[in-house]
């Protein structure tokens, strides 16, 4: 086992838990500050503000490089990259990333059970941002998520190249789905390396499904 | 990932609304939440807690939140009016390790909210997301009634991720437990605090006003 390995299984043990799991008090709170902000401003005003929360927040990371796109994929799949620092994830193929479990859902289940009804707001905002920036969102988590993935990439290089995302379905803890446009979908399943038949079967017990790939 | 998301937005927001914006959106913040969960009335202190040990009392979002039933708090008469209760993990610890392990190091405008929270309201914060917290917890035991009388609240102790401490002394007196020993339960937990039910007349108080 060399270092490196030595040294990720170590925060494996002591943290892994605490780093993947939501946390119900907080999260919760800031749902509510969430929709403290919509009662004011708005779902568009939501929508920048969720925006700019997740820009930030990418911004606030570390550049990466990698020589290889393996070598890229395994810091994805160990959730080691800051584009998977919040997720666990598997990789279908080269492109195609599978996350099993929305890193919101724990915010969102505690949600349902301690405050009642999620509120309609965070629906309403996802389809603001379906209909003003890119269809791809069914929550506010969404377009949180699907903001930071996107100025995450631009925080990577694979073998000295940017490295692009691109959103395919979002799937939420109830079962609601948002798949992107028809038009959209034969040349991200081509990107992703999958077949639809293999989307349906994988959007039914899996939380995300996206692409990560390199202009040629 | 929403709780670091928002951490990376502290920064921002103290610099548009100053440190004190902060505290009042997070104060509005820890209402909201206590005033959504609603009200929950029980027969009795056995009653309540058991509740929060099956964690169905608003105080149970919190975590492990334990009942130190040997520190029952009891009144002039001798009559029990009270308990001591402790948090195990301050709910703000998973929160900062993901930010440690995925932004790499705590905002700034963490610890300036907390000491400007501690200089103008009370001494006792050890990070931002306290002032959420001890809104919350005080507003929630105004919404819980133990035959038929609502709660008070009043914070005894904190310990930060740092292992820093903070104890507020008046509220020790007012309960009339003593320092020492709410020091040492902060080697088990994050976090003491006292519920009594209002208006009881505490022999902490009667000390006071002999």
């Amino acid at each position: 086992m060399n270092n490196d390995t030595k040294r990720s299984s170590l925060i494996d043990k002591l943290y892994r838990k605490e780093l993947i799991e939501d946390n119900p008090f907080v999260d919760v709170a800031a749902y509510l500050f969430l929709e403290d902000i919509a009662d004011k401003q708005g779902a568009a005003g939501m929508n920048t503000y969720l925006m700019s929360l997740a820009v930030s927040l990418a911004k606030s990371m570390p550049m990466e490089e990698y020589k290889t796109w393996d070598e890229f994929l395994e810091a994805v799949r160990k959730s080691e990259s800051i584009i998977t620092t919040f997720e666990s994830v598997f990789t279908l193929t080269d492109n195609c990333i599978v996350t099993t479990i929305c890193p919101f859902s724990r915010g969102w289940l505690e949600y349902t059970q301690r405050i009642g009804e999620f509120n309609p707001i965070h629906t309403e905002v996802a389809e603001y941002y379906n209909a003003t920036v890119k269809p791809g969102a069914v929550d506010t988590g969404c377009v949180i998520h699907q903001t930071f993935r996107n100025a995450a990439v631009e925080r990577i290089k694979v073998g000295g190249k940017p490295v692009k995302y691109a959103q395919i379905a979002a799937i939420l803890a109830d079962g609601r789905k948002k798949v992107v446009p028809e038009e959209w979908l034969p040349p991200l399943l081509e990107k992703a390396g999958i077949t639809r038949t293999q989307l349906n079967m994988i959007m039914r017990n899996n939380a995300c499904i996206w692409v990560l790939y390199q202009e040629r | 990932m929403l709780d670091v998301a928002l951490v990376s937005l502290i920064q921002d927001m103290s610099e548009k609304a100053g440190v004190e914006g902060v505290i009042q959106y997070w104060s509005r913040v820890g209402e909201s939440l206590a005033k959504r969960m609603g009200k929950e009335a029980y027969l009795g202190w056995p009653s309540f807690n058991v509740a929060l040990r099956e964690k169905r009392t608003a105080f149970a979002i919190e975590g492990d939140v334990i009942a130190l039933t040997d520190l029952a708090i009891t009144d002039v008469d001798g009559d029990v009016v009270g308990y001591v209760y402790a948090l195990e993990t301050c709910v703000f610890t998973p929160t900062i390790l993901r930010v440690r392990y995925s932004v790499g190091e705590m905002s700034r405008a963490d610890q300036l909210v907390a000491e400007e929270y501690n200089n103008t309201v009370e001494d006792i914060a050890v990070c931002n997301f306290c002032v959420i917290h001890l809104k919350f917890r005080a507003e929630i035991a105004k919404n819980i009634t133990i035959g038929g009388q609502s709660l008070e609240f009043y914070q005894l102790a904190t310990r930060g991720f740092t292992g820093q401490t903070k104890i507020l002394e008046q509220n020790l007196k007012k309960i009339g437990i003593n320092p020492d020993y709410v020091r040492s339960l902060l080697r088990n937990y994050a976090c003491v605090f006292a519920l009594v039910l209002k208006g009881a007349k505490l022999r902490g108080e009667e000390v006071a006003e002999e």
